[in-house]
């Protein structure tokens, strides 16, 4: 049935940035903010701007992703009429059929379900950001300017405007130029990787840099300078809210301490809300000698401990006399009694038995060789042992380098 | 098909729970942070694997209806069977709802005539116990009773409670409410196991002989002909009837013995999900010994209670062995102490509200303090 608007998620990434926290589950699969996974955001800021056709793009390695999504319920995904889809790639006719190359490319190999709802824009999303976004009125000013295509942008700082995709425009918003991390920025614009189409126009676009050998067939690469140069319509749509791209280590930490936070991005306001899907567990259980300051606890944890400017996810269990300072604990960790665990992020079920260290202050650590510290998901820790800052560990227990 | 087929009780009884069931049935009062009374009994029959369940409603459902939707949450939202909710749909005699739990049933007869099961478990819903009802089935099946009635050796209990005297068998040989002397006696948990066609049979006749009371008319008169075995439950269970009980029953999870009795992993207790982010706890604030849903905003003092979702306690607000269900406000310095908040109540600043251990202070669903 025709929609006038569906969404198209990009959540194929590895997340090699992420290093052992990508090593089971696809980049949109990682947890963030004590409930939630990355992917909750998209999806929910779908549902929320009322766009309930959502097609996600998965290739690498997509199982937790596609149990989690499911039946897309929880995100009130699950409609007789669109809803949410899984798409991995897959094979055709003959021998043709391959991964996806390149984003261009996966939404090309999904013309056909796009073609299904015969959409006069087209939403292009990625599953690595961290925002509250309505996209309705991204559309409606995609509309109203009658463009081919519109880039969420962001005001960055003039001196990290080379670390983005700028976006150069004239007085109107309208984009003159597009620069890949440029030595010599033209604006502080940053592309936020959210782009709306009209359908017809980048279907066109899709086609012929599929037909051009030379393509690496992304969007940031190819399909936004073609548009540019051959002179379609292309505008800014300007973002004010928090945005963060949270592809590596220590941009997932600071997101998590940018919610304790509670500024830009709040998490218990509730005019925005993001969805999750949760297993049943009962309120979290604060102890007589815990104490707790400036954390977030959720459903199913249990605090015996002290836990200072923490996240902790459902299911983390922090025992007496163990201490938890700036750290993220993902859902099911566990931290037994004299545990000490400082800047550190610890993946989903890590055991830290009674009196480990993990992580160390800043103040405490030589500057060249302090980080956060990262234990990927089920890492056990032994009884006593140290986790020096800015080392990471996979669940073999074997350090693995940035 | 055999196996077993769910029957929730859910119609007003007197009880003693006061203004918490001004606007719902006991069966829809909040409970444990996050929950509805409900939601123990409904887990754990759907724990048991049981895929059909019938709730019989009367009186006051609004809020019982809000809750249970269509039973995805509890998935049990089927194309077959699944959650049913029954008003009462044919004629009864009593006016003002059912009067026991024979005429309950009587009205919902042509649901009762096509389950599907070859067995039926029948359950009130103002009980707080998470028990594997496939153990009691299995013991029913392996006992060759008519009827196994689930009870406890634990005879203190509050309202209007059912108790059994045994047998050496186990075998229920007398059925008595009220009663005074209780020793040696098993209070009923009023979780029974039964196959449908006695079911069906039982209610027939005693609609015929106007009876109305399935413990009366049916465990205590028909002790003798109809072979009824106990099962002994002796681990967690609470009949709330009263404002008293459920204050101590609440509090009592703070203890975590009983909360690993309640919410053992291997049965989750489900309940109707909302969308909270975590709950935070700012540096002002403190909370120790507190159940915490999610949601929630502590930036007071919180001390041995009972936080339910979207709860906020502002600065220098200080609140001490009381209940805060949902969406509660308190705003600073007020002070609470053993006081039962319902839903969205709006404590205002500096205000002082003292209930006492044994005689908490409930204040009505919206209130503004």
């Amino acid at each position: 049935m025709k929609k006038e608007c569906i969404a198209m998620l990009l959540a194929g990434g590895q997340g090699s940035r992420l290093y052992v926290l990508t090593s089971d589950v696809a980049k949109p699969a990682v947890p963030f903010g004590g409930k939630y996974r990355i992917i909750d955001f998209p999806l929910s800021n779908c549902t929320n701007s009322g766009i309930d056709t959502v097609g996600v793009l998965t290739q690498y390695k997509p199982l937790e992703l596609n149990s989690y999504i499911g039946s897309g319920q929880p995100w009130d995904l699950d409609r007789l009429d669109g809803g949410v889809h899984i798409l991995p790639p897959y094979m055709q006719e003959g021998e043709k059929g391959s991964w996806y190359k390149g984003t261009a490319n996966a939404i090309y190999q999904n013309i056909g379900f796009v073609d299904m709802y015969d959409p006069e824009y087209v939403v292009i999303l990625s599953g690595d950001h961290i925002y509250k976004m309505n996209y309705g009125k991204m559309v409606e000013s995609h509309k109203a300017a009658g463009a081919a295509c519109t880039i969420s942008v962001l005001e960055v700082p003039w001196d990290e405007a080379s670390r983005f995709g700028i976006m150069a425009v004239d007085s109107a918003d309208n984009i003159v130029e597009f620069q890949e991390k440029p030595k010599q920025p033209k604006s502080n614009l940053a592309s936020m990787g959210i782009y709306v189409f009209t359908w017809k126009k980048l279907r066109e676009f899709l086609i012929n840099d599929e037909a051009d050998p030379d393509s690496s067939n992304d969007f940031g690469k190819n399909i936004i300078p073609k548009m540019l140069s051959a002179g379609e319509k292309m505008i800014a749509y300007r973002f004010d809210g928090y945005w963060k791209d949270v592809g590596t280590l220590e941009s997932l930490w600071d997101a998590n301490m940018d919610m304790l936070s509670r500024g830009d991005l709040d998490l218990l306001e509730s005019s925005w809300p993001i969805y999750a899907r949760l297993p049943a567990e009962p309120p979290a259980f604060i102890g007589k000698s815990s104490l707790v300051e400036h954390s977030v606890v959720t459903q199913g944890c249990e605090i015996g401990g002290t836990v200072k400017n923490s996240v902790l996810s459902h299911g983390a269990r922090v025992e007496e006399g163990a201490e938890v300072s700036y750290s993220v604990l993902m859902p099911g960790v566990t931290v037994r009694r004299g545990s000490v665990v400082r800047y550190a992020i610890l993946g989903e079920n890590c055991m830290v038995e009674a009196g480990a260290t993990v992580g160390e202050n800043p103040e405490n650590c030589d500057p060249e060789k302090w980080g956060v510290t990262v234990l990927g998901p089920g890492t056990a820790i032994s009884a006593g042992e140290t986790v020096l800052p800015n080392s990471m560990l996979n669940r073999d227990h074997k350090e693995v380098s940035r | 098909m055999k196996g077993l087929h769910g029957i929730i009780f859910s119609y007003e009884k007197h009880n003693g729970l006061g203004e918490l069931t001004a606007g719902r049935t006991p069966s829809s009062v909040p409970f444990a942070g996050r929950y509805r009374i409900i939601d123990f009994i409904l887990s754990s029959m759907v724990n048991a694997g049981i895929t059909d369940v019938g709730v019989v409603l009367h009186g006051n459902y609004q809020s019982l209806l809000d809750h249970l939707g269509s039973g995805k949450d509890w998935d049990l939202s089927r194309k077959h069977g699944g959650l049913r909710l029954l008003p009462p749909f044919e004629q009864t005699r009593g006016l003002d709802g059912a009067r026991g739990k024979v005429e309950a049933l009587a009205g919902v007869r042509s649901y009762l005539a096509d389950i599907r099961q070859s067995h039926v478990v029948l359950a009130d819903s103002d009980l707080i116990i998470n028990i594997p009802i496939q153990d009691v089935y299995q013991a029913h099946l392996a006992s060759g009773a008519d009827i196994t009635a689930v009870c406890t050796s634990s005879v203190d209990s509050e309202g209007d409670v059912t108790f059994f005297r045994l047998d050496k068998s186990g075998r229920v040989k007398d059925t008595l409410f009220p009663l005074r002397d209780r020793t040696g006696c098993h209070r009923s948990l009023e979780i029974y196991i039964l196959s449908k066609e006695l079911l069906l049979e039982l209610v027939d006749e005693c609609m015929s002989h106007d009876q109305v009371s399935f413990r009366g008319a049916v465990l205590q008169a028909k002790a003798d002909s109809l072979k009824i075995q106990s099962y002994v439950w002796d681990g967690y269970a609470a009949q709330i009837r009263s404002l008293n009980e459920y204050y101590r029953r609440s509090l009592e999870l703070l203890d975590p013995s009983i909360r690993r009795e309640l919410f053992p992993a291997a049965r989750p207790v489900h309940t109707k999900e909302r969308n909270d982010a975590s709950t935070y706890v700012d540096p002002a604030g403190t909370c120790c010994n507190c159940l915490v849903a999610d949601g929630c905003t502590i930036e007071g003092t919180v001390e041995n209670s009972i936080v339910f979702h979207g709860v906020s306690v502002a600065k220098g607000a200080e609140v001490k062995n009381c209940i805060l269900m949902q969406d509660v406000t308190v705003s600073r310095d007020a002070v609470l102490h053993h006081v039962i908040a319902d839903k969205a109540v709006e404590i205002m600043d500096a205000r002082t509200l003292m209930g006492h251990d044994h005689y908490p202070m409930v204040i009505a669903k919206g209130s503004k303090v």
